[in-house]
């Protein structure tokens, strides 16, 4: 048997499959894996009436402290990189309003504000985009740190006019971007 | 991240190959007494056999169908984030997957019946494993790209399917002659599950769209859900600083393994029929059965929909409740819409079921050459176990599987030398190359049956960028000629 083509048969493929090759490989590229997602959700939306600006005495008509816990998860404020908060303040009253949006710390503390002084209707939407994180935007830490979000109005005109275009408010939208390193 | 790593590197080198391995070329390998496994009903020569304990079958299966080791792991200077965007992320699709099966006997034995020499008895256990895992295509790119700047489009939870399994299978089959042209066999199993999870029947989706009131909405409808037994019990044992871990484990694999776990039924089926004198044609059908899980179940459930545009106040009427929490309140209400929640309910898996089929055709009368070998000969009555030297044909595979039945073809080509041995060459096509060869050899040293077969051969010269490759071989004891085909 010896010299039976069978066995001759045999030792090739045992060579080739102990001598099977492969191309080199880098396992080691896997530690420059970026996964950065980002995502988008909607912040607050706060809408108050001409009537209830009007029932307060010009000035602060209202303010409020938001629990915004959505940064400070764990998961959040440890892998993300930079943000972009987008707000958008429409104003069909007949006053000229002040809005103040702030971002605070579980203590309280201001870390960051942004104000939106908004001319009497009519008057278009105001759009402003606000970065964090990167060379040119504001200190990443202010969104790693934000546990809440106050938001205030001040009405900087008087407390009896009366809009002509139907159902009169002051809106604040707001959306976040945040870019997260996943891996 | 290190284990991230090697998870993703491990499950690339050993996912593929499919639950359930298709074995083209152990079936109708008459030399081989495991191919009985493949169909009950195979033509039989056996007086008996004995396999080897936990070396008698060992089977492995390899590969992925969307992308390989080397796609992602050369070193080719590509960046690698590019590469795995470009060739995972958005080069897979849905129907890829990534998944392992392997089989080890744990032992395994079969006797021709004293009284009815037409019937040929098989038992044994074997341990299997099984891992699939579809590619989710969807959940993939989101957690690549994320919902930003993505209005509109909705991710499909759907694509989340998984599945895979542990168990030992005790069987016990018959395989009867029945006349000179019919082979029948049947073959009933206990399985004794010791792991199980899957999350097969998931929809719903995650859609961003521009909100009614504020800037942005976000949408899921879910509809999702994740079965599992025999993990929790790991977790004890792992947690359980008196034990160690791996001796707590080995019993707890042991025990669930032999009759103390999830239990089920099945059955294989299976013929040969002979049309002619030189042509054959077979067919199975193997673990038509289920499990039955009621045994550390732990099961997850997420279903409900909702939609969140973020905090939101409209005054005045927002200031009715002055302590209100309008944050606490919105992760309230979505939770309250999806919940997620837990049980332990029983549960039943069906195995995933295989049909094997066959057409042969032999030809090559074996012609004894005294001269050259007394050795062709066997050593009971003298006779070829195999009148034909060669046999050509074809091989239809098929699986169920969680996105539908799963098909691969082989033409195979198998020569005798003498009762020594036997060579088989396969070719298949299926959903993981158009270029697989495989080889097969059965070496009888006197009662000594070895076998050794391997696919996908091409590949080896460069296994990292193979999509699938399997091997099989088994010792056994065995016994030619105790009734004559």
């Amino acid at each position: 048997m010896k010299n039976n083509p069978v066995f001759l048969l045999a030792i090739l493929l045992s060579m080739a499959t102990l001598w099977s090759c492969s191309d080199k490989q880098d396992f080691d590229q896997f530690d420059d894996l970026q996964l950065t997602p980002t995502a988008e959700a909607s912040l607050v939306y706060v809408a108050s009436t001409e009537d209830f600006i009007n029932q307060s005495a010009p000035g602060v008509y209202y303010t409020e402290d938001f629990n915004f816990d959505a940064f400070a998860e764990a998961f959040v404020s440890e892998r993300v990189l930079d943000g972009l908060v987008t707000y958008e303040v429409e104003n069909t009253t007949s006053k000229e309003l002040e809005i103040t949006v702030e971002f605070l710390d579980e203590a309280g503390n201001v870390l960051d504000t942004e104000t939106f002084l908004i001319d009497p209707a009519p008057t278009g939407v105001v759009r402003r985009e606000i970065a964090y994180g990167g060379a040119s935007g504001r200190s990443i830490e202010i969104l790693r740190n934000t546990s809440g979000i106050r938001v205030s109005g001040r009405n900087l005109g008087d407390a009896t006019s009366v809009s002509n275009l139907p159902d009169p408010k002051i809106i604040l939208r707001s959306s976040a971007q945040i870019r997260i390193e996943l891996v | 991240m290190r284990i991230f790593h090697c998870i993703l590197v491990a499950v690339l080198w050993v996912g593929g190959g499919a639950s359930a391995q298709n074995k083209a070329l152990l079936y109708d390998f008459t030399e081989v007494p495991q191919a009985l496994m493949l169909n009950p009903g195979m033509q039989t020569g056996y007086q008996w056999y004995a396999g080897l304990p936990v070396l008698s079958g060992i089977s492995l299966a390899a590969g992925t169908s969307g992308i390989t080791v080397n796609d992602l792991f050369a070193d080719d200077g590509l960046d690698f984030t590019t590469k795995v965007r470009d060739r995972a992320i958005y080069g897979m699709s849905v129907r890829d997957e990534v998944s392992s099966t392997y089989q080890v006997a744990l032992f395994s034995g079969g006797f021709r019946g004293k009284n009815r020499r037409e019937d040929f008895y098989s038992f044994g256990a074997y341990h299997e494993g099984d891992l699939i895992n579809y590619w989710p295509k969807d959940l993939a790119i989101l957690g690549y790209e994320g919902n930003a700047n993505q209005l509109g489009r909705r991710f499909n939870l759907g694509h989340l399917k998984l599945r895979g399994e542990f168990l030992n299978v005790f069987h016990f089959g018959v395989n009867r002659k029945m006349g000179d042209k019919l082979h029948l066999g049947a073959r009933a199993k206990i399985y004794s599950g010791i792991l199980d999870f899957n999350s097969t029947g998931n929809r719903g989706y995650f859609v961003t769209t521009t909100g009614q009131n504020n800037l942005i909405a976000n949408t899921l409808v879910a509809d999702m859900a994740v079965r599992s037994s025999g993990f929790e019990a790991i977790r004890e044992v792992l947690d359980d600083d008196t034990v160690d871990d791996g001796s707590g484990l080995r019993k707890l694999f042991t025990r669930r393994g032999f009759f103390g776990g999830d239990l089920g039924l099945g059955a294989d089926l299976g013929f040969s029929y002979q049309l002619n004198e030189q042509t054959l044609v077979t067919g199975s059908i193997l673990d038509l059965g289920f499990i039955y899980h009621s045994t550390d179940v732990r099961n997850f459930r997420l279903e409900g929909s909702a939609t969140t545009e973020g905090v939101e106040v409209i005054l005045p009427d927002a200031l009715a409740d002055p302590d209100a929490d309008f944050w606490q309140d919105l992760v309230d209400e979505i939770e309250a819409l999806v919940p997620f929640e837990e049980d332990s309910r029983s549960y039943i898996t069906f195995r995933p079921t295989r049909l094997y089929a066959s057409l042969r055709y032999n030809f090559g009368e074996q012609e004894q050459d005294l001269e050259d070998c007394n050795c062709l000969y066997t050593v009971s009555g003298g006779q070829w176990r195999h009148q034909y030297a060669n046999s050509v044909g074809g091989q239809l595979y098929m699986v169920n599987r969680p996105r539908g039945p799963q098909v691969s073809l082989t033409a195979f080509y198998l020569h005798r030398f003498g009762n020594i041995v036997a060579f088989k060459g396969t070719y298949t096509v299926d959903k993981f190359s158009f270029s697989n060869i495989g080889l097969g050899m059965s070496l009888q040293a006197g009662p000594v049956n070895f076998y050794l077969m391997a696919d996908n051969l091409l590949a080896y010269s460069n296994v990292a960028d193979a999509h699938y490759a399997s091997f099989q071989f088994g010792l056994n004891i065995l016994s030619w000629g105790g009734y004559q085909d």
